[in-house]
């Protein structure tokens, strides 16, 4: 019952998140189809007003339809698995996403697990040092990186490592002359391009993690039943792994989840500016040359990302928490 | 009111944080007052390295960086202050009625801050960003439609905390005496919230910072050749920076600039969260 009361839950967030952002797109000024309209009657020599029939038949948009027919037909959409047409890119969406989501939840997923990992550890190191200089210093780092936007993380190493040293590319996921596939070769200079992606998602969420792992970990210390451990006579090291990470982790594990979701969106400005092929750089192309259609499809697929991302962490959380299953 | 400023400036962090944040806002408000803009562009002095003329060095059109950087700062401030003012005047009423008023009002709040919890702030912001690009905006629109995408995680918290008050004893005498929901959401329990609210403002400007410059880096809102997300742009994409070494100190000095205005304001935040909230202050 739970479970179904949960699914309709899900089912009516999503309904109403991509109700707001079919009228946040709609909202925008313009014909959505104008710029194919125009590219139609250039190439084919024709007037605008019939480049541009032929350019609403293409996206299937017809400017008389009321509005809230368009809706329904855009949730039907949706609810089926396609999502719309691009209008600058002259192909579904679902194509682009095909091609694009690979590379993002490729950077997304490798940035999470080293951000994840080596937060985590470095957080617990620094509680488990509590009142020395090494519980200083490292929160002090942590609060620096913080302070440092994603993006201008990302023009920095574009900088450093792209103009400077001349040791990152500057753009793309591979080179352009190579085909994909699972070969070493490919593999290497794929992981070659994503590296600068790679180390502007991962480095602010050390910092993030690490201070939260921190902070729980400290609340825990001071937790009567880690006194009573330390009374038990039971080795610090014990202690640190089995009674104090242990509890501190948990709600952290369920915050990965939602972590990766928001990521989604999140990585737009970074992917834009180092010219990587994944959702945000399409993203960030459909802003730029107005382009409705793959707007509305990508922005739809980042909500449902999100929406499905929360519903994992909360399954996560009653599974590791058995005392949420309970309520 | 002295009782609330006063242990502000015992805590370090707190205190380095006002500092900075100080620094920055006098020269935001008198800088400009004393350096004048000089934006005609001087080839000849193109990507002059940091000198007692130029203290910070000029960029690719030889404009000097310090000047830029001064009258930058008006905008950057003002914007972030502004959004993050918005959102917390936003979030602290939605929140407050949602966690008082029970039944159809709280069931629809709730629906209306979750929808904006799943929706990504900074896409979303984006597309409402070209949605107006077309006209010009001032910076209390352009404030307004950031605080739009950050006040919802503060609404959710805030109604949380109301939720627990609500049901204190003191709350119940009050409604006893027939004292009226105005004077128990006013005098009762909008003063337990205050510390809390002003921490989420300093914390929000971070956000509404790095929104903003994210912003005006795109180029989808601009009001101010100097804003420092767009000198950043210019740093990147219009001056050939990516192909050439010579203008590198150009990007990185924005960029410290950026860095050190969000940190003050995070050390700023910490400190008063130290100060204020007694369970973070056993620690040190």
């Amino acid at each position: 019952m739970s479970i179904l009361n949960k699914l309709l839950q899900i089912f009516i967030m999503t309904f109403l998140a991509l109700t707001v952002v079919f009228f946040i797109v709609q909202s925008m000024p313009g014909d959505p189809a104008f710029g194919l309209a125009v590219s139609i009657a250039q190439s084919r020599n024709m007037s605008l007003d019939k480049a541009l029939e032929i350019a609403h038949n293409i996206i299937g948009y017809n400017p008389k339809e009321p509005l809230i027919l368009r809706y329904l037909k855009f949730i039907r959409n949706i609810f089926v698995g396609n999502f719309g047409y691009s209008t600058y890119f002259k192909t579904s969406v679902n194509e682009i996403i095909e091609k694009a989501l690979p590379w993002t939840l490729f950077v997304i997923s490798i940035a999470t697990f080293i951000g994840f990992f080596t937060g985590v550890t470095l957080g617990a190191f620094s509680a488990q040092k509590r009142s020395t200089f090494i519980d200083t210093l490292i929160p002090t780092i942590f609060s620096i990186i913080q302070a440092i936007p994603a993006f201008v993380l990302a023009v920095f190493i574009l900088f450093v490592g792209g103009v400077k040293l001349r040791l990152l590319p500057l753009g793309g996921a591979y080179p352009i002359n190579m085909n994909p596939g699972l070969y070493p070769g490919f593999i290497l200079t794929a992981f070659h391009h994503a590296l600068g992606p790679l180390l502007a998602t991962s480095i602010p969420q050390i910092a993030s993690w690490g201070l939260a792992m921190r902070g729980n970990c400290s609340n825990i210390i001071e937790e009567d039943f880690v006194r009573f451990a330390k009374i038990r006579g039971l080795p610090d090291s014990t202690i640190a792994r089995r009674y104090v990470r242990k509890n501190a982790i948990l709600p952290l594990v369920a915050s990965l989840a939602i972590g990766i979701g928001y990521m989604l969106g999140g990585h737009t400005l970074v992917e834009v500016i180092f010219n990587y092929p994944g959702i945000g750089y399409y993203f960030g192309q459909a802003i730029s040359v107005r382009d409705f259609g793959l707007l509305t499809g990508l922005f739809s697929l980042i909500v449902i990302g999100v929406i499905l991302a929360t519903f994992i962490a909360e399954i996560l959380y009653s599974i590791i928490d058995p005392r949420v299953k309970a309520q | 009111m002295k009782d609330f400023i006063r242990p502000i400036f015992k805590n370090i962090k707190a205190l380095i944080g006002f500092i900075f944040l100080s620094i920055f806002i006098l020269m935001a408000s008198i800088g400009p007052l004393f350096i004048p803009l000089n934006l005609t562009s001087n080839f000849a002095e193109r990507y002059q390295p940091p000198s007692l003329k130029h203290p910070y060095g000029t960029d690719y059109f030889g404009i000097d960086i310090f000047q830029q950087i001064v009258h930058g700062a008006r905008s950057v401030i003002g914007l972030s202050v502004l959004a993050s003012l918005f959102a917390v005047i936003i979030g602290s009423i939605v929140g407050i009625i949602r966690g008082y008023l029970g039944g159809v009002i709280s069931k629809l709040l709730d629906t209306i801050i979750t929808i904006f919890l799943v929706i990504p702030s900074f896409p979303a912001l984006l597309i409402m960003a070209a949605i107006f690009s077309d006209k010009s905006l001032n910076i209390i629109a352009v404030a307004l439609i950031i605080a739009m995408w950050l006040w919802a995680p503060l609404a959710k918290q805030i109604s949380a905390q109301v939720l627990s008050i609500k049901s204190k004893e003191f709350i119940e005498t009050s409604r006893m005496l027939n004292l009226g929901t105005p004077y128990i959401l006013f005098k009762d329990i909008m003063p337990l919230l205050i510390p809390y609210i002003f921490i989420n403002f300093i914390t929000q400007l971070k956000g509404a910072m790095e929104f903003s410059v994210g912003l005006m880096f795109l180029g989808l809102a601009k009001f101010d050749p100097t804003h420092w997300g767009v000198m950043l742009n210019y740093a990147l994409y219009q001056a050939g920076a990516l192909y050439t070494p010579r203008g590198f100190h150009y990007p990185v000095i924005i960029m410290l600039h950026i860095i050190l205005l969000i940190y003050g304001g995070i050390l700023f935040a910490q400190g008063i969260e130290e100060v204020y909230n007694p369970k973070l202050r056993r620690y040190e």
